[in-house]
Parts: structure tokens; sequence; C-alpha cells
């Protein structure tokens, strides 16, 4: 048996110097024998193919133009709309001052940037099909599930950058304004627990949807979904909003910071317990997906979201199994 | 790098088989593998690359079956992959897409990374357009940025589909002289229908037709097949009737024309030295 032939077995990386040209010898030089490739398991192989698609796809996403110059027009006009609750985001005084700027602040945000967010991300995966760049990364022996995730986390942590700093510049300028330094940390604790399960939902779902349609179709489709289950008031038709299958941020407000909306007159405010209270909503159907909103209820619905999330790759990848042969 | 293709077969989705029954051995060095389009040719590459599972039959490159998951994995790292339709991420430099694929293929070693990097585009002739993006390369820079890609692991097995298209004759020549000489102790099987390029670079070949093995030898002998079938005419009057017409080239008032036909095509048709275009043409024609 040719020596060559023989399955290749784990060796340590290797450095080798570059051979040097032969004098007067044509310009195109054997390449170096380098031995870098290891051989891992499959674990940390996916881990590895992981990271590198996380690096690269954060990278190509957060230097497009279009991310943060759609990100600025919804930005302005979240502002524009919504002009009283920006200069007076702590709701008069009530309560704790600091928390309650974010949190409002924070259903803000969470009213019209994660439909750009979402249309952002729903070329990413399948623009690869598009470019014809899927064969080379196919052909490579990085996990394609590794790789996957690496999109996912890469994609979704370069879209939300623009929506965190718009969550944590207002924080900032609220806390030098006011001299309110708590309102940093309520800043980071409610993007890490409001914010982040509803749009890891929200991006695996932008992300593998058009896997079943063209992009530019679900983009509506998206804006149309979030419309309908974030932003449509349960009391006007039945809706996925404020319930624990709905990406807005609102169970944790409510559940875990003790947040209550005001019932009447005006049930989109924010305001602290005592004045009203989260779902369920009599006769807005379907009801039994609004429980009362309390901590468990909360985490139970960042573990909706995560697992919803899991479940849309997993999904993904059984697709692309599907399909690959 | 040995490879061991026997009874292979690929039917698509919809019921079109690709490949048939094919039985081919690959020794290690350079290999061309010939055929018209729709021969099987990128089907074959693809399944080699572990892109494709084969329908039936056995592939085995370096002792790993292709067919389990395991095989495809320990080839893909020992593989360097040229596609036919490449593709790339238009807003990457060519070093960064470089990079980003020799990560992919386990290279983790930043150093090591960039040093081979930096000896791949100088080999393609890219070092000065290496910090740019993609999306404003040509063709042929494309073509060098995956020739580039495909080497970056040190492969021990190149699969290069249709290389040298869309290169300029430059190009070619130096992508074919960096093919033979990589090929020393590595299998390289170019996929081309260019029949220059394999007549260039390598000893033995496969002409694959309609998914079937049409030949399979060292060049000499398909030159062969062609052998006291070559004629040249000059002639002012219209091409031959006979044979096929295989170059037509304008000389003074006539035109010469070379032909492949069992007899001469005319009586002032003169015999010529076959070449390897020929005796693929000739065996094409044998098999009609």
């Amino acid at each position: 048996m040719n020596p060559n032939d023989a399955p290749p077995r784990a060796r340590r990386p290797r450095a080798t110097r570059p051979r040097p040209a032969a004098p007067g010898g044509p310009r195109i030089a054997r390449p170096t024998v380098v031995h870098p490739v290891r051989r891992p398991r499959a674990t940390s192989r996916r881990r590895e193919s992981m990271i590198a698609t996380f690096r690269y796809e954060f990278h190509m996403q957060i230097r497009r133009p279009a991310l943060w110059i759609v990100y600025g027009l919804a930005y302005a006009a979240t502002v524009a709309g919504f002009l009283p609750l920006y200069l007076n985001p702590n709701l008069g005084q009530l309560g704790d001052a600091p928390k309650t700027a974010v949190v409002v602040s924070t259903s803000l945000i969470m009213s019209l940037l994660p439909m750009v967010y979402g249309c952002l991300i729903t070329d990413r995966l399948v623009r690869d099909r598009w470019l014809g760049v899927g064969e080379i990364l196919n052909a490579t022996p990085a996990g394609r599930t590794g790789r996957l995730i690496g999109k996912y986390l890469g994609v979704c942590a370069a879209t939300a950058v623009p929506l965190a700093l718009v969550h944590t510049g207002r924080a900032v300028v609220y806390a030098i304004t006011e001299g309110e330094p708590a309102a940093l940390g309520w800043a980071g604790a409610i993007l890490v627990l409001a914010v982040v399960p509803g749009l890891l939902m929200a991006g695996a779902l932008a992300l593998t949807g058009p896997l079943l349609m063209s992009s530019v179709p679900f983009q509506m489709l998206f804006v149309a979904y979030w419309f309908w289950g974030s932003v449509v008031p349960a009391s006007v038709m039945p809706t996925l909003s404020d319930s624990v299958l709905s990406p807005g941020a609102e169970y944790v407000v409510f559940g875990l910071l003790g947040y209550e909306p005001v019932p009447e007159p005006a049930p989109h405010l924010i305001v602290p317990p005592g004045h009203g209270r989260y779902p369920p909503w009599p006769d807005a159907p379907p009801d039994f997906l609004r429980p009362e909103a309390g901590p468990a209820v909360a985490w139970l619905w960042i573990g909706v979201m995560l697992g919803f999330a899991a479940l849309l790759l997993l999904l993904a990848r059984l697709h692309a199994i599907r399909t690959e042969s | 790098m040995r490879i061991e293709i026997s009874r292979l077969t690929k039917t698509y989705r919809g019921g079109v088989r690709a490949l048939d029954g094919l039985d081919l051995d690959v020794p290690t060095g350079m290999y061309g593998l010939l055929g018209s389009n729709g021969a099987g040719k990128t089907t074959l590459m693809r399944i080699l690359a572990g892109l494709l599972r084969p329908t039936s039959g056995t592939v085995r490159a370096g002792g790993h079956d292709l067919a389990t998951s395991g095989g495809r994995l320990a080839v893909q790292r020992t593989l360097g992959y040229l596609p036919q339709d490449l593709g790339v991420y238009p807003d990457l430099t060519a070093r960064r897409f470089l990079d980003y694929i020799a990560l992919l293929k386990g290279m983790d070693s930043r150093t090591a990374r960039r040093r081979r990097i930096g000896e791949l585009l100088d080999v393609v002739a890219l070092t000065e357009d290496a910090d740019r993006r993609l999306k404003g390369f040509s063709g042929g820079m494309l073509r060098r940025v995956g020739i580039a890609q495909a080497l970056l692991a040190d492969p021990r097995l190149l699969v290069v589909d249709e290389p040298t298209t869309g290169l300029d004759p430059e190009e070619r020549i130096r992508f074919r002289i960096l093919l033979s000489r990589l090929a020393g102790d590595r299998t390289v099987l170019l996929s081309t229908h260019i029949v220059e390029d394999v007549a260039q670079t390598c000893r033995f070949l496969a002409v694959l037709a309609r998914g079937r093995l049409a030949f399979t030898g060292d060049v000499g002998a398909l030159v062969s097949r062609a052998d006291h079938r070559v004629w040249t005419l000059t002639t002012a009057g219209p091409a031959p009737a006979t044979g096929r017409v295989v170059a037509a080239v304008p000389e003074g008032t006539g035109t010469r024309y070379r032909v492949i036909a069992p007899a001469a095509p005319g009586p002032a048709a003169l015999p010529a030295e076959p070449t390897l275009e020929d005796g693929y043409l000739a065996l094409m024609e044998d098999g009609r």
C-alpha cells in the first residue's frame, strides 16, 4: 500500500521553512509544505468552525452600509413618533426613575427597530446559495452545524449592534443628564434579559424563513408578523402580542422588574406596581398564551424564545440535509 | 492518494442519471478527466469533494469510503477543491476570504495562516490586489483566488473542475505548470473540456460520456485512437462532405481543413499527425 493512501493520523502542527527559490527558475514556486491542519474531535471541530464563521459573518454584516443607514432612518422615525416619551422617559418620576427610564426606552426601541433587525438578516443564509460560495465552504472539513450556528450568532450579534448602541446610548445620556449612573446597570440587565431573547428568536426566524420563500416577500411578511405579533394590542384583534410567544420584552419588564401597564385610559403606558396588571386580557384570544406576568412566567418566556430559536435552526439544518444530495 | 471508484451511479431527483455504473482507478499524480458538457464530470467531482452522495456504488479515496460521513470528513481534511462555478463573498478582500477558508480548513495558527496566504497570493500573482474587495475582481482574478483557496491546507488530493476557464493564455500556462508541480506526491484530478490543458499536464486520463467511462489510459493511447484518421485538405471549394471537420484555417484563396475521417476525404487530402484533441474527437465519433 502506498503510504500516501494510509488514513491520516493526528499530528502536531509543524512549521517548515519555505524552500529557497531556484535561481532563474519560474516564479511559480512549489508552495511550502505545511501541515497546520489539526485533526480535532467532532465537538472541537464544530466549535472552531462556529467561531470562524461567527467572526467573518459578524465582520461582513457590521461593515454593511445598509445596516447603519436603515437603522438610522428607523431610529429617527421612532424618536419623531414618540418624542414626548423621549423628552420625559421617567414618566414623571414614578417609582425607580432610572429603571423606569430604561424600561420606557426599551419599549420604544422594541416597537420598530426589530423589524429593521429582521429585514437585514433575511438574506444572510440564502445568499451563500446565490453567491455560489456554499460549494467551497461545504467542501471544507468544517462542520455544517457549527457553521450554521456561527452564522446565526455572528449575523444576529452584528445586526443587534446599532440597536444595542441606541439602547445603551440613551441610558448613558440619561445617566449623565439626570445624574443617575444606575441607569447604565439597568440598561445592561434589561438588554440581556428582555431584549436579547426576543432578538435571538426573531433573528432565527429571519435567517431561516427565506429558505421557504424568496427574501423580499419574506421581509414584508416579517414586518407584518412583527406588527401583528408585537405591536397590535391584544384588545384590537386576535394576536400574539403580549403572549409568551411574542418577542417583545413585556414579560420580563412586568414579570421580573415589577412593572405593570395602566389599564385605562392609556394601556400602552408602563407604570410601577399597583396601577394594573399584565395579562390575561379578558376576551383577547388566544388568552391561554397570556398567563399572568410573574418571575416564573418571565423565565418561561426567555426559555420559549431560546427554544423557538433552536427549533428554527434545527429545521434549517434538516432542510439543508434534505437538499444536500 | 489513490481513488478507487466502483460501479458508481448518481441519479438526481427527477430521474436524471448523471453517472451510470462508473468504474475508475485514479493513481497518485496528475490525472485528466475529459468529457463533453453533461458527461458527468462535475457530478463526479462533487462526489469526490463530499458534496454529493452516490446513489449506489463505492468511492474510496486514500482508503476512505466517501459513502460514510467519517470517510467524507477524512477526505475533506486532505482536499483542495476548486468548483466549476466559483462563488466568493464580494464584501471580503482576497486576503480575508482566504483567511476565512483557511480557518474552516482547520488552520488555527494565525502566523501559519498569514504566511501561507502570503505565499499563495504570490503564487497566483495577486499580492498587490490582496487587500482589495473581491467585488472589484475580474473573472480571471477570481479564478486565481479560487486556485489559492484550493491550495491552502497543502492538500493531498486536489480536485479542480474547469480550472482555466476565464484565465488568459499566460495565466493558463502558469496554472498548468503549477498543477504539474503540485502533482508530485499528490493526486490532482483535472476535469476540463479544454483538451489542451490535459495534453500539456497529464500522462493519464479518462473520458466520460453520458455518465459512463468511454476511455481510460495514457494520453498516447487516446491519441492513437486517431491514427490514420486525421487529414488536412486545402481547397477553395466547400468543406469536405465526409468525416468531421475539426479545424478550418483560411489560407490564400482557399481554406485548409483538418478532418477526422476513416479514409481520405478527397484526392488532395494529406495524412496528418494526430493530437490528443483528434484522439478525443475520434473517440466521441466512435461512440455515436
